[in-house]
């Protein structure tokens, strides 16, 4: 196998690095426009007058790294010479550049951790953390060159994530009132993000096994048409314990985000309106019952129907976020000029988590957050293009499941932010501060670029189609997926075609 | 790689979740466009939003000044560097208000807030091209209508007594006077050394020095109402103003039965048997004219012509104002009065009627303007050098009497002033030389104390100049109290502006 890297013949990226060069000066020019107004707004402060317009970043290194770090991977993929998607990666660059400009300029003591001697704060850590989900994604998008190793263990994922959600469910810890994090040892992270990926990956490759089923049968209870029953239960049953695990943390983020990548994916393997329709009457109904039977779900409603009945205490947050975006109007008040803090306290405290956008609507103004909205779109066309040309069912619902969790998870927290709908506290993908969610974006980027090439790994030959082959060459049809010439496949060379 | 499927194709369904995905983040951008234009001028401009109580700490607020540029309200830095804001005196207080840093803002300094801390980036799209130009955080001024010795005037008149004036120009709706007593001492309230132990002390003062009796204080009318019962006849068509009632001169003697209940009024011996008119009824000031008025009227059409002057909903103003009503629209009869004796009663202020003393001074002003109502302002500019100043000019708000009609009621009020018998009761009101118009009130609030005092009225009856309301809380007969404060406040105007 080692022979084979002097075979890989450099492929040049051209689209990618000029939509690269263009993220890099965007980026550049919102840097020296942030140190300019900090260093305006510091002078104000402090009774001084301004001389002359210094247009320094406000951390000129981490920002030359992160910008020298995108180029890397850039340079990774041509050498690679492989034939995936140019849009994809700048765009994330782009909405993580975003995401690193706002942390640097936030309270850096919001967050900070200490090694040895040297204390990093909020801006260091986000750009480590970048560096990282960086890394993931050169990796996964130079390497993965089959899907076998996830189109095969689509149960062992599936009882991994469970387990996991066990884990941090027995041995989590508390923060605001949700058991999300886990900690072993120094490294601390919340499962649920990894669980969205092994989610759609269970999910792909029970879809694409039994899509033909659930599309052409059906059970009909009174009007409405289900799939047959025992090629739901499996479903379901992971659905219902995957929710009740999240109920009980009480991470509705996650739940709405599980259930909508769900019923959205069912719609794609099945092309049935009926089903969507179905899980949202489903939806609806649990709501009632959480709203009648949680009060925090009653509370976070209630705030989100009327933040100003309590505007100094529950509806604070929501409040201050409705005047930050009202503060920022249609151009913004400029990188930097926000109020991120008022007497040293912040009036969003989860601006770096849950309210980024907040943050970026106040300074970037309406044209902001739509090019912000534009991004995450972009991000979804590639991702569902990938999809739409993939050579199987299980590629095709994996890459727009992949696609969809990114969208679905920035509609969520953008709504929420935007009290569209009532707030839960997931993060706005690839913006947000937190190591777990940007790993777990980064695992999502980086198998829609594997995916994404056109020479990855012709799929395993079409098995027998059920219908012939009922309850007993069930066990044989699995079997031989398993030791199907797949793991033998995954050394053919993908690019030497 | 050929063939291995037959199964449909999975792309269509991709594309219509790609649609649905998209038409998601439209619904995103529409509820950005909401907060960030639609709504954003209202919650940047909120009382408790963060940038402007970090505005108000720093900013020195506009200043505000009378129509000739007194100073009223002013803004300077202590040693410290923190704004101090200073009043000029305590009659100003019902109208400018205060700004506190502890309890918040009263008055103009709560309507123009926004303005004067220099945060009112006029509308969002105004906004765009102010970011780009200095002074977007410039304070502005108040220029208001208000004539500070008219004021001063006002509230020495009224004296120790609680109560309220009300002066406007008719033919323009700005407001020259707008007196309440008892008054306080503003800048005790926005200096943060005394601003909680003065606070303390107003709010647990029986006598309400917090409250604006001109805009907020909901009083009984008496015979003032009069004047809006000869409008709402006359625009019915109920009346003329040759209307007699024969029945009238026995019902003063012996009293008006009414659905069984005797409305009683004292007798006018100077008119004798004669059956009077409008202008002999609004002279001697008789409720039983005005009770039989009324009814002839009806309850639906005296209310739906009250809401023609203001009745029923705030009015539109500078300052926020109570509601003035005539019944309290709880009863089955129409316009919601309880029954006809209600009717009766209020036609001539009594009843369940309750009005402000700015409304009353409306009702004299769209008499006195010909009919036409102008819409009542305190400020005439915007002053300073930032984006957003600009003149307020004087606004029609409504025709509210016929020219003919509205000249019949004129002749009355003068008759009610001047006429001979009209000066036994309100003599007090007249200008010297100044031919001068009004109605006074008694106000009768059952039991023992003493009567609300009121006088509404205007100078000179052709072109008239300025309007008049007068209140004083329990202080006497009209013609008594009310009446001789309005002769000379009215006098004070034209020493002031000149004999016409």
């Amino acid at each position: 196998m080692s022979g084979r890297w002097w075979r890989i013949r450099p492929r040049t990226r051209r689209t990618e690095l000029q939509l690269l060069v263009l993220v890099s000066v965007t980026l550049v020019v919102g840097a020296a426009s942030l140190g300019a107004t900090l260093r305006y707004q510091a002078a104000l402060a402090a009774d001084k007058t301004v001389g002359t317009l210094d247009l320094l970043p406000p951390d000129p290194r981490a920002l030359a790294i992160y910008i020298g770090a995108l180029f890397a991977v850039h340079a990774a993929f041509v050498l690679a010479g492989r034939r995936i998607d140019q849009v994809l990666m700048p765009a994330v660059g782009m909405l993580g550049g975003l995401g690193l400009l706002l942390m640097q300029r936030l309270p850096q003591s919001l967050v900070s951790q200490s090694f040895g001697d040297a204390v990093l704060g909020l801006g260091q850590l986000q750009l480590a953390w970048l560096l990282i989900a960086l890394a993931v994604i050169a990796v996964l998008a130079v390497a993965v060159r089959s899907d076998a190793w996830l189109r095969t263990y689509k149960y062992t994922w599936a009882a991994a994530g469970i387990a996991l959600l066990l884990l941090t469910f027995v041995f989590g810890s508390d923060v605001n009132g949700a058991r999300l994090t886990l900690s072993i040892g120094p490294l601390s992270g919340q499962p649920s993000e990894l669980l969205k990926v092994i989610l759609v990956v269970f999910l792909a490759g029970y879809l694409s096994e039994n899509r033909s089923l659930l599309a052409d049968e059906s059970t009909r209870i009174g009007p409405l048409r289900l799939p047959p029953i025992p090629y739901l239960a499996p479903m379901v049953a992971m659905w219902a314990i995957a929710l009740g695990i999240v109920v009980v943390q009480r991470d509705l983020g996650a739940a709405l985000l599980f259930f909508a990548v769900f019923l959205a994916l069912l719609y794609v393997a099945t092309g049935r309106p009926s089903y969507a329709v179905g899980g949202v009457i489903l939806f609806v109904v649990g709501s009632w019952v959480l709203y009648n039977l949680f009060g925090h779900v009653q509370q976070r409603v209630d705030n989100w129907l009327d933040p100003f009945r309590n505007p100094l205490g529950s509806g604070f947050q929501t409040v201050q976020a409705l005047y930050a975006f009202a503060r920022g109007g249609i151009l913004g008040v400029g990188l930097g000029a926000g109020l991120p803090t008022i007497g040293g306290r912040l009036p969003v405290p989860a601006v770096h988590t849950d309210y980024p956008l907040a943050a970026l609507g106040e300074e970037l103004g309406l044209i902001g957050l739509l090019a912000i909205l534009g991004l995450y779109l972009v991000v979804v066309e590639r991702g569902l293009r990938i999809a739409a040309a993939a050579h199987d069912d299980f590629r095709a619902i994996l890459a727009a499941g992949l696609a969809l969790v990114v969208a679905v998870q920035a509609f969520i927290i953008a709504a929420g932010n935007l009290k569209l709908i009532p707030l839960t506290g997931i993060t706005l993908p690839l913006i947000s501060y937190g190591g777990s969610s940007l790993l777990a974006n980064a695992l999502v980027i980086g198998l829609l670029l594997a995916l994404s090439d056109p020479g990855v790994e012709p799929p395993p030959p079409p098995r027998p189609a059920r219908r012939w082959l009922r309850r007993p060459g069930r066990r044989a049809a699995r079997a031989g997926g398993v030791d199907a010439p797949a793991i033998g496949d995954a050394v053919l060379p993908g690019a030497g075609r | 790689m050929m063939g291995h499927t037959t199964r449909a194709p999975i792309g269509d369904n991709v594309l219509r979740t790609g649609l649905a995905l998209v038409a998601a983040f439209a619904v995103l951008a529409l509820g950005a466009t909401w907060w960030q234009v639609v709504d954003a001028q209202r919650l940047s401009r909120a009382a408790d939003n963060p940038a402007v109580i970090a505005v108000a700490r720093r900013a020195l607020r506009g200043p505000i000044v009378d129509r000739d540029g007194r100073w009223l309200a002013r803004s300077s830095r202590d040693s410290n560097g923190e704004a101090v804001r200073e009043y000029r005196d305590d009659t100003i207080s019902p109208v400018v208000g205060y700004a506190s840093r502890q309890f918040g803002t009263a008055g103009l300094e709560r309507t123009y807030n926004a303005e004067l801390l220099g945060l009112a980036g006029s509308d969002p799209f105004d906004g765009l091209l102010d970011k780009f130009g200095q002074g977007s955080q410039t304070p502005l001024g108040l220029r208001l209508t208000l004539d500070l010795r008219l004021q001063r005037a006002a509230v020495s008149g009224l004296g120790k007594d609680r109560g309220a004036v009300v002066m406007l120009d008719p033919t323009t709706g700005e407001i020259l006077a707008l007196a309440s007593t008892p008054t306080y001492d503003a800048s005790a309230i926005a200096n943060p050394t005394t601003a909680a132990g003065t606070f303390e002390a107003l709010r647990n003062d029986k006598s309400d020095p917090l409250l604006p009796r001109a805009t907020l204080g909901r009083y009984v009318p008496g015979s003032v109402f009069k004047i809006l019962t000869a409008i709402a006849g006359l625009n019915t068509g109920a009346i003329t103003p040759q209307t007699r009632y024969p029945q009238q001169p026995a019902a003063e003697k012996n009293g008006l039965l009414v659905n069984g209940f005797r409305i009683k009024d004292g007798h006018h011996p100077q008119t004798g048997s004669t059956p009077l008119d409008l202008v002999g009824a609004t002279e001697v000031s008789c409720n039983i004219w005005y009770a039989l008025t009324g009814l002839a009227i009806g309850g639906g059409n005296l209310v739906d012509q009250a809401s023609l002057l203001g009745f029923g909903a705030p009015i539109p103003f500078d300052l926020p104002t109570a509601v003035s009503q005539v019944t309290s629209g709880t009863g089955s009869a129409p316009g919601g009065f309880q029954d006809d004796v209600e009717l009766a009663s209020a036609a001539f202020g009594q009843g369940q009627t309750f009005v402000t003393p700015l409304q009353m001074a409306l009702v004299a002003s769209a008499v006195a303007n010909d009919g036409v109502l102008m819409r009542p302002h305190l400020v005439s500019a915007l002053t300073g050098d930032g984006p957003g100043t600009r003149a307020i000019d004087p606004q029609v708000w409504r025709r509210a009497i016929s020219v003919t009609d509205a000249r019949s009621i004129q002749t009355a009020m003068q008759a009610a002033v001047e006429g001979d018998l009209g000066r036994l009761f309100t003599s007090g009101a007249k200008v010297p030389g100044v031919p001068t118009a009004g109605k006074s009130g008694t106000a009768e609030l059952g039991g023992t104390g003493e009567p609300h005092s009121w006088f509404i009225g205007f100078a000179p009856v052709e072109n008239p100049k300025v309007a008049i309301a007068v209140l004083v809380e329990q202080g006497g007969r009209g013609g008594a109290r009310a009446a001789p404060l309005a002769g000379s406040l009215l006098e004070r105007y034209f020493q002031l502006y000149g004999q016409p």
